[in-house]
């Protein structure tokens, strides 16, 4: 399941980042964002395109696009 | 003296930091990048002077945006000692950075910033545990009340001793050494060159060996990770569901509705109390003040020590008239400057960025052009330099170009001041809308921008929430006075320094003899030669012309110049004086309209200017004053003959004149194209001698 699927407020778990754009993986992963990091949906915009997410302790907004391109499964 | 650079995350305090230890005033807010370039001051203390650097926030030395660039080249590239700021509510995160300055071998002293925020939450960190384990002298601050005494300034001079990075080309445990030596084997590179090489910065390496060093980079990313864990094992006691950035209060404000109409209440709500309420208040206060301490005993004194009449008119309109009717807005620019601060300060911004982001993406931009917008109502210019946040470069050409079409504070004395004469009641929403006439101009331009020659990725936003905190007022009276000191500043150096030239040059005949009639002198001469080109725009009076060609360089001067054009003194005058016929400036409801719109677009400043050339090369320069201009002009046509005429009228005869001039430049481009013969040279120069 893509993490643009899953339900506000739910843990779940990073399985794989299949964002080809490299620079904004690696930078994504700097930030924290990694296999088996926790992951949190918090908000989503109002045309979905943009969404709020959580992990690290730390709160990002992350392209609903990149969103579709990590897997994640719920902790 | 010593050089002492403050480095670290991005909005984690160090403007802050440096504001504290130099008693500077330097711009702060609550959000992702709002210092782009570094800053320094020189302190003194205890005989030996320290020049302290502020550089922008970088996540890491893989630089992603041009801010990180900068931040990281500087830091990189100076052997001063340097302080490495982290937050203590996202320690993991900010030792990432720690991490990668160890592995560079660079030595550093560790400040932790906003421990009472992570206290609060009942987290709990161990700082000697941290100082034993890390090796390095780690202090808790705060980054709002430190003093240069309350600072170890000795510590950078020890030696580093961590013993972990020490190993480094050891073949030990360290979990670079692996990756050092697949590199080693594979390509015939020095150790120092694939440790920067594995930090993003790539000297002495070629395509091959960067791409494949590329590839190792999320194991690396991995095992930095790991060490960081391990080092925090222990260290750091987090409750299970703490979340820095995010407060309960965000529930309701990331609802888009409450966001977007609460946004848009509080800035109309703010523009009608500073421009129309609390302003003219304070205003007229301060024009007595002014008289009554500066204009009354000059001009007294003049008068009684003279008759020149000359002298008299260049203190009395030249010099007094230049002042008065800037200072006169004086108050209303510092309201605004303290509402904008507030919402700096407080956190907002990150929200605000979040919920428009999905609108501005249809133009695309993307959510921090909100930040560039909001200082754009301040100065065009600041806004301008805030773009280096913008990770990509199409898009940060783009924001930077779309910037100028915001009303800057420099707009506003001349908004006011037509309004008032011209609409009365309805001043209010004139301002108003072109306010919001900017704004649909910018994004409309930015539209067609991305669709035709700045396509952008809209993928690339990537913003950390700032938390929301309570509005430091103290710091917002410190932006409020430092805000002042600069307008006055630009009041006395750039208003009437040019209001002057303008006095003189207005005055002066061609004998070089002075003239009470402005129409006899050599401005009104030079601007009445080119007068015809804004005749379609009702715009054909000299004096109009004159102050629009001023207005390039800074537009508070519009306002000055046309003072001095009506030899007026005051503003109230001055907003008399503009509707009567026989004044050398004067307008009606139609021109009114069409000068107000013309001056929200038709170029940015001088200063604007020379940082989109800096910044982005002088092909944009170029392109932001023609594409301002026609777009200026174009709409002002279009407004002044709706309103003379009718709207069909206006649209017609613009579609004819444009029609005809794309016709002339296909027929060029024809000519040019095929091979005929040049009447000049009679060779197929092609049009080129």
């Amino acid at each position: 399941m893509s993490l643009s699927e899953v339900k506000l407020n739910v843990p779940t778990i990073i399985k794989e980042i299949n964002i080809l754009d490299m620079k904004i993986k690696i930078r994504l992963m700097e930030l924290g964002l990694n296999i088996g990091t926790k992951i949190i949906v918090k908000n989503r915009s109002i045309m979905k395109r943009t969404m709020l997410i959580v992990f690290n302790s730390s709160c990002f907004v992350l392209k609903e696009n990149l969103a579709k391109e990590i897997v994640v499964n719920y902790a | 003296m010593r050089k002492i650079l403050l480095i670290g995350n991005p909005n984690v305090g160090k403007s802050t930091l440096f504001n504290s230890l130099t008693k500077s005033s330097e711009h702060t807010g609550n959000f992702h990048g709002v210092t782009v370039e570094e800053k320094h001051k020189v302190v003194k203390f205890k005989d030996e002077e320290y020049d302290f650097y502020d550089l922008p926030g970088m996540y890491s030395l893989n630089s992603f945006s041009f801010e990180e660039e900068v931040a990281r080249d500087f830091a990189l590239k100076s052997d001063a000692d340097k302080i490495m700021l982290l937050d203590a509510n996202s320690l993991r995160k900010n030792l990432y950075l720690c991490l990668q300055f160890l592995e560079l071998n660079i030595n550093f002293q560790i400040l932790i910033n906003n421990y009472d925020y992570f206290k609060k939450y009942k987290n709990n960190l161990d700082i000697e545990k941290m100082n034993r384990k890390l090796n390095i002298n780690c202090e808790i601050i705060n980054a709002k009340k430190i003093k240069i005494k309350d600072l170890d300034l000795k510590n950078n001079e020890k030696p580093m001793n961590n013993s972990y990075f020490q190993k480094i080309s050891s073949n030990s445990s360290n979990y670079l050494s692996k990756y050092i030596k697949i590199i080693k084997n594979k390509y015939n590179l020095d150790e120092k060159t694939i440790i920067y090489a594995l930090n993003g910065i790539f000297n002495n390496v070629n395509e091959e060996q960067k791409k494949f060093i590329q590839s190792l980079f999320p194991d690396v990313i991995l095992d930095r990770y790991k060490y960081i864990d391990e080092l925090l094992l222990g260290v750091v006691e987090t409750k299970n569901n703490f979340v820095y950035g995010l407060n309960k209060a965000d529930k309701i404000i990331l609802k888009p509705l409450v966001t977007i109409v609460g946004f848009l209440l509080c800035f109309f709500a703010s523009i009608y109390l500073i421009f129309f309420l609390m302003g003219p208040l304070f205003s007229e206060g301060l024009n007595y003040l002014i008289d009554f301490i500066l204009i009354t005993p000059v001009m007294n004194f003049l008068y009684s020590v003279t008759s020149n009449i000359w002298l008299i008119e260049f203190f009395s309109c030249g010099v007094f008239s230049s002042i008065l009717t800037i200072m006169n807005f004086l108050p209303q620019v510092l309201l605004l400057f303290i509402f904008l601060t507030m919402l700096e300060d407080s956190g907002l911004i990150s929200r605000m960025a979040y919920v428009f982001d999905d609108f501005l993406s249809i133009f695309g931009l993307n959510g921090k052009a909100i930040y560039i917008t909001l200082l754009g109502l301040g100065c065009n210019t600041v806004s301008a330099l805030a773009t280096r946040n913008m990770d990509e470069k199409n898009l940060r050409i783009k924001t930077m170009l779309l910037n100028p079409y915001i009303s800057c504070m420099a707009r506003l004395p001349i908004y006011v001041v037509i309004a008032s004469a011209f609409f009365g009641q309805y001043a209010y929403f004139v301002v108003t809308g072109l306010y919001l006439l900017g704004l649909v101009v910018a994004l409309m331009l930015g539209f067609v921008l991305n669709k035709t020659i700045l396509k952008s990725d809209s993928n690339s936003l990537l913003l950390e929430f700032a938390p929301l905190r309570p509005v430091d007022f103290k710091h917002v009276l410190i932006v409020g006075r430092d805000n002042a000191i600069d307008m006055i500043k630009r009041i006395f150096f750039i208003v009437l320094g040019v209001g002057v030239i303008v006095w003189i040059l207005s005055h002066t005949s061609f004998n070089l003899t002075y003239t009470q009639s402005i129409t006899d002198s050599i401005l009104f001469f030079f601007a009445d030669k080119i007068s015809f080109l804004f005749t379609p725009i009702g715009l054909n009076s000299a004096g109009i012309v004159c102050a629009l060609i001023v207005g390039v360089m800074a537009k508070e001067l519009l306002v000055s110049t046309f003072s001095i054009s009506n030899n007026v003194s005051t503003i109230s005058a001055l907003i008399a004086s503009l509707s009567v016929a026989t004044s050398v400036v004067h307008f009606n409801s139609a021109t009114a309209i069409s000068f107000l719109v013309f001056t929200l677009l038709y170029c940015p400043c001088s200063s604007n200017l020379a940082v989109i050339k800096k910044e982005i090369g002088t092909f944009w320069m170029w392109f932001a004053i023609l594409s301002q201009f026609t777009n200026a002009y174009i709409l002002s046509f279009l407004i002044y003959n709706s309103m003379i005429h009718n709207f069909f009228y206006a649209i017609i005869v613009l579609s004819i004149i444009l029609l005809i001039l794309f016709a002339v430049c296909y027929i060029i481009k024809r000519i040019r194209s095929k091979n005929i013969l040049c009447i000049f040279c009679s060779k197929n120069c092609k049009g080129k001698k």
